[in-house]
């Protein structure tokens, strides 16, 4: 969501802190701003509104935040119109009960052309591109309130409008062009003849251009699932379906189409032609909720007081009805006073007392509450299950063999047995579609990727879930699977683990540990690693040094070691130590492994450390 | 030295002076240096010996090895000659001693297991193949709500059963199995799923870290405490984390932590996509309505949960670019540490 700082101004004109000041505090107040940028002269912001916050797909809801964060006062940005009655009226039906809200009304004699220029700007931060003035204006207003709205071509379309569960066409041209197939489960707006418009999506049929003088504009809401699985179905997401599967308020329709009706008439001239139609069959009821004063306190576990939390709400338009009394809070009797709070329709995550509270303390600020008073150690009962003692005791056993751990996929490309084997429905990566049964196959892939970076000596493990099914039951157990370059060496270790197991291909084995006996306790070793990603094969490079005195090989070793450097070197051993009897020099056999580096590389790293370059 | 090591080496040394010929040398270098010879012997023992132990146990078993070898070299100078001797180790590698590794998920999740440890929380765990109940409604998630928009699951059969998409189904799991164990502490990292296309950046199988805390009086200062006591273990005492408003639907209120860009400490760069922060998990305050569906009395009882992943922040510690590495790709640890 992208927010222009001037135009957020119009709602709240005391609004006056810096831009980087503002991004801190829409964040903390839980609407993480990833940036601020100047775009044609306006500082726009890139806002993440998470999914419970529709109010805030649009500048109205987030104005309403930041005026109780800032203790200033919203406005309306403009004037009111009174709206005329005793006109015809539209003649507009709703045969679903999908629809939670339309307000329409007709504009005529206008005169439609290119946007003024902040208009352009406006839709050029926000991403969208500029059309003709009227299209343009129905963009701000679904910008600005979060409601998305729609203008029809009544040349094109006729006046008689229809919202309704489609029955009878097979296919809707959008404003883009794009050709969609409908099918019995889309909510639309149609005329008798032709579809018009999805309920996210505008159509082709009765579209806006520069000639257009009558118009039918409207703002609606509906059903928030009906739009979600209409726009899942046909694949189309647009900033105005992304708004309607939110929880919208109804009761902001009449600000937004006032706000509309109002621009539309200055900036293209002409009249309003009919009543204004509004329907709403089921006006919302809110809730209203027993709320305790001394929470918010209790729950943040620092000091705020009743004050600031009546005040709070009272600024975020919740009307205090009046004072309850309070029976308990936890498990301790009370007879105490608390408030029955309704909060404002536009607040729809509102509906409890955690929700109230969750408000005060969030405008009291995170900031706030201490962060170096954390839990103390308690004693409690331990509920660790067993097999967790088992996995760790094994692990660190393993490690302490020589082996290396390595996790491999889950979901495999083929099932070790068909019969038992458990299928994912819907996985998108088709070559990871069965759950494994076996960690064996991941081992074998494992061992190939290694086998492809040259990697010398490999020994490794794994322990996960495998899985299968029994009839309609799911089962999952742990594995343990082992590989070992050395098949004598994977016998003795296993003997050493005191572990039966399967040996498979000679130098795999794996055991199912479910049925193994578990430790009563165990605390696992720390152990701190050298993981590093290879990118390329491991290159092994020989060189013999001749020294005139004997030295201590590891010496040596760490010597050189240092001069080749730990970025790029794997492995270094002296693989020969050689007297001359002729010279009593002594001649000294490295074998150095490089990572990540090519074949040229390596050797010349290899050549300037062992000072071999003018050989 | 190794009081074992010092006692072998001390009776070599005895029995090497008393050589009187090259060859008797000769079978007592094969004895000690041969390949089935006392040195492999002692070095392929180094995989009993603790890992800490491991290295001082390496570098006394290479002095050990090269104080005989000078013995042997002495001696050969003094023996009676009839054979040529050259190689003084031909069948003998110097290296370090090999210490097997674990996994860096593993790794972080140990480090995270000790400080919770240390507070008095258990371990847990859970199925992966769960039910919806247990992955969404009882997570405050009930059908058709947008916040299953976030996570897009693997079914197994749908609508009913799918691969986890979180860790806090496990804390589902964990409030309803010990409702009636109240107080009760517990941590886990678990695997979980999305529905996502395998690439550089993205995998369908990542791993999460979570901890919870159910009992009386408990409070976001506790939780936010707690937390900030865990980051700055894993990533040491200067770190700067602030804590936010965040929205997730199993917790009220919903706490965010951001960790100040370690690349550009906060002035924004392309790393934190120029927040300066970045987004380290989701926590909050237990949502009353998950406590009532595991019954357990919210009016009684309160609790936080936080989770973090555990693949980014080991991606970013080792300085893994591409996330496929971690799972069955070209992972793999330096035999020894040089």
């Amino acid at each position: 969501m992208k927010l222009i700082y001037s135009h957020l101004q119009k709602f709240l004109p005391d609004l006056k802190v810096e831009p980087t000041k503002l991004r801190d505090d829409l964040t903390m107040i839980g609407h993480f701003t990833n940036y601020f940028e100047e775009i044609d002269n306006e500082i726009v912001f890139d806002l993440d509104i998470k999914v419970n916050r529709g109010d805030c797909l649009g500048y109205y809801g987030l104005a309403k935040d930041l005026s109780v964060f800032y203790n200033i006062n919203l406005i309306s940005p403009f004037h009111q119109r009174e709206m005329p009655a005793g006109q015809r009226g539209l003649d507009i039906k709703v045969t679903t009960n999908k629809v939670k809200r339309v307000m329409a009304v007709k504009l005529s004699n206008l005169k439609n052309s290119t946007s003024p220029s902040w208009l352009q700007t406006f839709l050029k931060c926000h991403g969208s591109k500029s059309i003709n003035t009227l299209v343009d204006l129905t963009n701000y207003i679904m910008f600005m309130y979060g409601i998305p709205n729609h203008a029809f071509d009544t040349t094109k379309s006729t006046e008689n409008l229809i919202w309704e569960i489609n029955s009878k066409f097979k296919e809707f041209t959008s404003l883009d062009g794009t050709k969609l197939t409908l099918d019995h489960s889309i909510l639309m707006i149609n005329n008798p003849d032709s579809p018009l418009s999805l309920s996210f999506w505008g159509g082709e049929a009765c579209a806006i251009d520069t000639s257009t003088t009558e118009t039918i504009v409207e703002l609606a809401i509906y059903d928030r699932t009906t739009v979600r699985q209409n726009s899942r179905q046909l694949k189309s997401v647009t900033e105005a379906s992304i708004r309607l599967e939110k929880d919208l308020d109804p009761e902001l329709i009449p600000l937004g189409f006032n706000h509309l009706v109002n621009l539309i008439l200055e900036n293209c001239g002409g009249q309003i032609t009919s009543d204004v139609f509004d329907y709403y069959p089921n006006p919302i009821k809110l809730p209203e909720i027993e709320f305790d004063p001394i929470k918010p306190s209790l729950v943040s576990g620092i000091e705020i007081s009743s004050d600031f939390a009546i005040d709070c709400l009272t600024r975020l338009g919740c009307e205090i009805k009046n004072k309850v009394s309070l029976s308990s809070r936890g498990d301790v009797d009370l007879s105490t006073e608390g408030f029955c709070i309704q909060p404002p329709s536009i607040r729809k995550d509102i509906s409890i007392e955690a929700d109230l509270i969750e408000e005060v303390v969030r405008f009291f600020g995170y900031q706030n509450i201490p962060i170096n008073q954390p839990l103390t150690f308690k004693e409690i009962s331990d509920i660790t299950p067993k097999e967790i003692y088992l996995i760790e005791s094994l692990k660190d056993q393993l490690v302490n063999l020589g082996y290396d751990e390595v996790l491999s996929w889950p979901l495999v490309t083929s099932p070790t047995d068909e019969k038992t084997v458990i299928k994912t429905q819907n996985s998108i990566n088709s070559e990871a579609i069965y759950l494994r049964q076996s960690l064996i196959p991941s081992l074998n892939q494992q061992l190939d990727q290694y086998s492809r970076f040259k990697l010398p000596q490999p020994q490794f493990f794994e322990i996960g879930k495998v899985f299968s099914k029994e009839g309609d039951k799911f089962i999952e157990k742990n594995s343990l699977a082992i590989y070992h370059h050395d098949s004598k060496q994977l016998i003795n270790d296993l003997k050493q683990l005191n572990l039966t197991v399967n040996i498979v291909d000679q130098n795999f084995a794996e055991i199912i540990l479910d049925n193994l006996p578990k430790p009563d306790k165990y605390v696992p070793q720390i152990v701190h690693n050298t993981a590093v990603e290879l990118t390329s094969q491991i290159i092994t490079l020989d060189a013999n040094l001749t020294l005139d005195t004997k030295e201590d090989p590891i010496v040596l070793i760490e010597k050189y070691s240092n001069i080749i450097g730990q970025n790029h070197l794997w492995r270094l051993i002296i693989t020969d130590v050689y007297q001359d009897s002729k010279t009593n020099k002594y001649r000294y056999t490295f074998q150095a492994s490089y990572f990540n580096l090519d074949d040229k590389s390596a050797k010349l790293l290899h050549l300037k450390s062992f000072n071999l370059l003018s050989l | 030295m190794n009081q074992n090591l010092e006692t072998i080496k001390n009776q070599y040394q005895t029995k090497i002076v008393n050589l009187k010929t090259d060859k008797e040398l000769e079978v007592l270098r094969i004895e000690l240096f041969g390949r089935n010879g006392l040195i492999n012997d002692l070095f392929s023992k180094i995989k009993d010996i603790p890992n800490e132990e491991k290295r001082q146990y390496g570098a006394d078993l290479n002095q050990f090895k090269t104080e005989l070898e000078e013995s042997l070299l002495n001696q050969s100078q003094k023996v009676t000659k009839t054979i040529n001797t050259k190689y003084l180790i031909p069948d003998t590698k110097y290296q370090m001693p090999k210490i097997g590794h674990l996994h860096p998920v593993t790794q972080t999740e140990r480090q995270l297991n000790e400080v919770f440890r240390k507070l008095g929380f258990s371990i847990y765990n859970s199925p992966e193949i769960v039910t919806d109940e247990f992955n969404f409604a009882r997570l405050n998630v009930p059908a058709n709500h947008p916040a299953r928009d976030m996570q897009d699951s693997i079914y197994i059969k749908e609508p009913e059963y799918l691969l986890r998409t979180q860790t806090s189904t496990i804390e589902s799991y964990l409030l309803a199995q010990k409702a009636k164990e109240l107080p009760l502490r517990a941590a886990f990292a678990g695997s979980t799923f999305r529905n996502e296309k395998v690439n550089r950046s993205n995998h369908f199988v990542f791993h999460q870290y979570q901890a919870v805390v159910v009992d009386k009086n408990v409070t976001m200062k506790d939780l936010i405490g707690t937390m900030d006591l865990m980051f700055k273990t894993l990533y040491g005492p200067d770190v700067v984390v602030r804590y936010r408003a965040k929205y997730y639907p199993e917790v009220e209120p919903g706490v965010g932590p951001d960790m100040q860009c370690f690349n550009c400490h906060g002035k924004g760069c392309p790393l934190c996509k120029y927040a300066g922060w970045i987004e380290m998990g989701g926590s909050g305050m237990i949502h009353p309505k998950v406590l009532e569906m595991a019954g357990i009395d919210s009016k009684i009882w309160s609790g936080f949960a936080f989770g973090m992943g555990l693949d980014r922040w080991t991606m970013a510690q080792k300085n893994i670019k591409d996330i496929r590495t971690l799972m069955g790709g070209n992972l793999a640890y330096k035999p020894n540490e040089l």
